[in-house]
């Protein structure tokens, strides 16, 4: 049996799901708490309590856990003071990227090649370091420009930090984030980021995940595996994670997209709505596949290199605030709920959804009393009202939807292949899910002109999503052969290749190296998912002479859920 | 947070899957680190730089400069229909409002590209500037232009083009054509009989340096583009000027490219030359792009930049000096008659023997434009080459006078009637007519 519990923002859901019953029945237990922010172990505790009175807690083999933790404490501003030691060479200036009081640039260059252009001053190292010391600081980023094609500056400044010879635990510091552990993709200011929003909740994160097992031990859980969900639509294992906490921001919303895919045969290029009080979050399916953000998330105004789904947020939900403009009708972007069917004062997109009969959410008498007076005091028919509001919200997340898309099939790419032959995205298909959804049906049917579906249990969907997710990750190998050198930053790999090292070769060791890492975090058979999604080769010329081949292959476990529907 | 001051839209198209030959300098490689490196500096996470897709150039878009023979589709590649769309692109954003100035970083160029296009010369097939300064003429209403064209071989191609517009201000700066393939590009070239001193030709010395570079920008280009008020500036921008570019000889760098750009102000650059793929491009077009979008650039730096072995030495100091007290003469007063060709009745005609060294065709035109007196003139070009037997192009300029334009179509019909040419176009521009005949 799988569990998910998925610590929300006012609800904490947790299901679970038993995959060998026959379909339609699968849910074997649900629970909904009241999320407690001053203890979120609490309400995980709490929800599970729930689950463990309608199952047997023997026959549970995994639990997937997505909470805020990270997220609340980064926005709440509850993260710890972080030592950040980067060093650029030439481009531009990192301060730019200051994101804390004790951050450092230091001298040395790496070219984009990986070529050490000039070492990182040990004086610097020190220097930074004892600054650092004297905040009382111990956590560490550290990055360097191109440090996933070299990393031995960040490894010179981990040395330092550590003040050790050998290898072994550092002494003087209590954790070091290095950049290229953060994946091996190219871009500077972004690894600086992600480097320190790691290191920042490292030790909240290690603190939580102690206690959430020490709580299972004493649920008679200690058996169950757990695993932490990412905002890529996956999974990573909790211990995997205690190095990686960052991994975990903004699981949420790709808890929900997930659900959905659980509960529905997506196979065709889809809009994905969850609509909900305050937002609709948008996703969209490329032949039933969600797609990520091409670089990473943004956390808070700071673009890191976290792998995420690709989830637009829009201000329109049930609890937005109807308001008349002139002759315009307008919902949202605000809320302000809740709505008068719930003992709101002022009508919000659900009082209209109740007075076109779309629905019938709560105390109906409330709810068109209130509507109707607002529209009296505005001078217009009620029924002209709410039908305005339903119009412009199916509109508002229509034309979102379609900027998205188009921006989607803007993106950059490099050959004339793919410029020339490269698929483009035409949604063929809607679903929904979120409170307002089955009432939002016909009006955004309207607008798409596409099949539309609801699915069953959406109520559920993001637990649901949270229970079946599997594990995503993902490697980068860069080879040189003219350097003779191969290097994977996210696994620390650095091997000699022969001077004929090709393509091939390089696609074999990439698949191996992500299998063989499967296989350490005890992931074995989800290998039979690895898939290469990027490899190319290029020819270095000299003069006239070809002196070696640059090759860049990526490989990937993309995201993908045990499915709930049908078999 | 990083912002751009000025909003810039960047076209980065590698091309990853096209070259000429595998170890031609115009590669698969050619801007391979360029890319890593604008990647990682994230220079497309700053706020107000944004990168773009290319447009892909139409037939008709090329049609409406060039006269392919046979046709544009056995001169070009999709790689060429790209590029020139890559520079249309960056033209769009500009006009459309949507960046304030905008980079095509794009392969292979175009500045070798003339009027008349028989295979490829200088890496270049169709002239991407021209094509999308033409397109910003019909579907924009732009009529004056500048280009500037700092490559460090001399833009022949685009200067052909544009060599009787007298609403396009052509200057080129570039070594020495007494040092450097095309072996063109001197001062007494200024322009055709209707548009005397619209062309410019700097030829610099070997070794010129940021400086002597700087010293033409603000003496000669800013002036002349000060009273030439076009209503954009384009800049092809080369980049084989650099020290460490291994078919020139001169000494630029990437501070001196980011400090000419932040001089000259261009609203489009365009990528050229440049082939010290390694060493040169990934700084000088990060140090473009960050001048482009008004943010400091003073940290762009190559690994192995030394100010004091690049500096340009006195004679060459002088030389240029002396040359700014000369060039703006051939803008601000023009001669009276063009360099070569001949004038007889209503016609002026000029011969022109070409090589294209890279198909490596021998093409010899004859050029006659048709001097109305009300027009920028109708222009007539008969060519053949090793590639195609006796051709025949005519040219209906946007402007024509109604004497230029009924005389270009009657040219056209005549030729059709007489067969006396294997090929002919036609290009009319004030009806949008791109016609080909005898295919």
């Amino acid at each position: 049996m799988l569990l998910g519990i998925d610590v929300g923002g006012t609800h904490t859901d947790a299901v679970a799901v038993d995959l060998n019953r026959e379909p339609g029945k699968r849910v074997a237990a649900t629970a909904k708490v009241r999320t407690d922010h001053a203890d979120l172990l609490g309400s995980v505790v709490g929800a599970l309590e729930e689950i463990l009175h309608q199952v047997d807690p023997a026959e549970i083999r995994r639990l997937n856990l997505s909470t805020t933790l990270s997220t609340n404490a980064i926005v709440e501003n509850r993260t710890e003071e972080v030592g950040v030691l980067v060093s650029s060479g030439p481009g531009i200036d990192p301060t730019n990227y200051m994101l804390c009081k004790q951050f450092h640039t230091l001298g040395g260059s790496v070219d984009h090649r990986g070529t050490e252009v000039r070492r990182v001053p040990p004086a610097e190292i020190d220097a930074a370091y004892a600054a650092c010391r004297e905040d009382g600081i111990r956590v560490f980023a550290v990055v360097g420009k191109f440090s996933t094609r070299n990393p031995v500056h960040e490894n010179t400044i981990q040395a330092g930090i550590c003040k050790r010879d050998q290898p072994g635990p550092c002494r003087d510091a209590d954790f070091v984030t290095l950049g290229h552990e953060m994946g091996g993709r190219l871009n500077f200011p972004r690894r600086i980021a992600t480097a320190y929003f790691n290191a920042a909740v490292w030790r909240l994160y290690n603190q939580f995940a102690d206690a959430a097992q020490a709580s299972l031990e004493r649920l008679g859980l200690g058996h169950v595996r757990v695993h932490a969900l990412k905002a890529d639509g996956g999974t990573i294992p909790l211990e995997a994670s205690r190095t990686r906490p960052v991994q975990s921001i903004f699981s949420g919303p790709a808890a929900s997209v997930m659900g959905i895919i659980a509960l529905s045969e997506i196979a065709h290029d889809s809009v994905i709505l969850d609509i909900g009080g305050t937002t609709t979050d948008i996703a969209i399916f490329a032949s039933g596949s969600p797609l990520l953000e091409p670089d990473g998330i943004d956390i808070g105004s700071h673009p890191t290199l976290v792998r995420a789904l690709k989830v637009r947020s829009i201000g329109i939900g049930g609890d937005s605030a109807v308001r008349v403009l002139g002759d315009e009708v307008r919902v949202g972007p605000n809320r302000l709920g809740p709505c008068l069917a719930a003992g709101g004062c002022h009508p919000t997109l659900t009082d209209a959804l109740n007075w076109a009969g779309l629905s019938s959410f709560g105390d109906l008498e409330q709810s068109r009393k209130g509507l109707a007076a607002y529209a009296e005091e505005h001078t217009i028919p009620p029924d002209l009202l709410a039908k305005k509001a339903v119009d412009y919200a199916a509109e508002a997340i229509h034309a979102a939807c379609r900027e998205l898309v188009e921006d989607i099939n803007s993106k950059p790419v490099y050959t004339i292949h793919e410029l020339l032959e490269g698929v483009r995205i035409v949604p063929r298909k809607l679903y929904l899910m979120g409170g307002p959804a089955e009432a939002l049906k016909t009006p955004l049917f309207e607008r798409f002109r596409l099949a539309t579906e609801v699915p069953e249990n959406y109520a559920v969907a993001n637990a649901v999503g949270a229970a079946l997710t599997r594990v995503t990750t993902g490697i980068e190998l860069f080879a040189d052969t003219d350097k003779g050198m191969l290097f994977i930053p996210e696994l620390g790999v650095r091997e000699n290749v022969p001077t004929r090292y090709s393509l091939e070769d390089a696609k074999r060791d990439a698949m191996n190296h992500l299998l063989g890492h499967l296989k350490d975090l005890g992931l074995a058979r989800d290998g039979s998912r690895a898939e290469i999604t990027h490899a190319s080769s290029f020819n270095m010329v000299e003069g006239s002479r070809t002196v070696g081949r640059t090759i860049r292959v990526t490989c990937q476990l993309a995201p993908g859920v045990h499915r709930l529907a049908g078999d | 947070m990083l912002k751009a001051a000025n909003r810039l839209g960047v076209i980065l198209f590698p091309a990853y899957d096209w070259s000429i030959s595998p170890t031609h300098p115009e590669r698969e490689e050619r801007l391979l680190y360029t890319s890593d490196q604008l990647h990682e500096e994230g220079l497309f996470d700053v706020e107000g730089v944004r990168e773009y897709k290319p447009d892909v150039a139409t037939s008709e878009d090329i049609e409406r400069v060039h006269f392919c023979f046979p046709d544009v589709e056995s001169v070009t590649t999709h790689s060429h229909l790209v590029s020139a769309g890559g520079a249309m692109k960056a033209a769009r954003l500009v006009m459309d409002k949507e960046a304030d100035r905008a980079f095509a970083l794009v392969r292979p160029p175009g500045h070798h590209a003339m009027k008349v296009v028989h295979g490829s010369r200088g890496f270049c097939n169709v002239n991407i500037e021209a094509v999308m300064v033409e397109m910003l003429r019909e579907q924009y209403g732009v009529r004056r232009i500048a280009i500037v064209d700092t490559d460090c071989h001399h833009g022949d191609g685009t200067q052909d083009v544009f060599w009787h517009d007298p609403d396009v201000l052509f200057i080129s700066l570039h070594q020495d054509g007494r040092t450097l393939f095309p072996g063109t590009g001197f001062p007494q070239e200024c322009g055709g009989p209707g548009a005397l001193g619209r062309t410019l030709n700097i030829p610099l010395p070997p070794n010129t340096s940021d400086e002597g570079y700087l010293t033409v920008i603000e003496k000669v280009v800013l002036p002349i583009l000060a009273d030439f008020q076009p209503e954009l500036v384009v800049n092809s921008a080369g980049q084989d000027n650099h020290y460490t570019d291994p078919i020139t000889n001169m000494n630029v760098s990437a501070q001196g490219y980011a400090r000419l750009n932040e001089m000259l102000k261009p609203d489009i650059a365009v990528l050229e030359g440049g082939y010290a793929i390694q060493g040169a491009l990934p700084y000088v077009n990060l140090g473009i792009c960050l001048a482009m979008a008004g943010m400091d650039y003073g940290s762009v730096r190559e690994p192995n930049y030394d100010p004091d072995a690049i500096r340009q030495d006195a004679r060459v100091t002088d030389y240029i000096e002396r040359l700014c007290g000369e060039l703006p003469k051939i803008y601000f007063d023009p001669p009276k008659r063009p360099l070569d060709g001949v004038f007889s009745g209503e016609w002026y005609t000029r011969h022109k023997d070409i090589y294209y060294d890279t198909d490596g065709i021998m093409e010899t035109q004859e050029e006659s434009l048709h001097l109305c007196g009300n027009c920028r003139g109708l222009l007539k070009v008969v060519t053949s080459s090793s590639n195609n037997p006796l051709c025949l192009g005519v040219d209906i300029p946007l402007n024509a006078c109604p004497a230029c334009h009924d005389l270009g179509l009657k040219l056209a019909e005549e030729a059709q009637i007489k067969s006396e040419y294997r090929y002919v176009q036609l290009i009319n521009r004030k009806d949008r007519q791109y016609t080909r005949y005898g295919f």
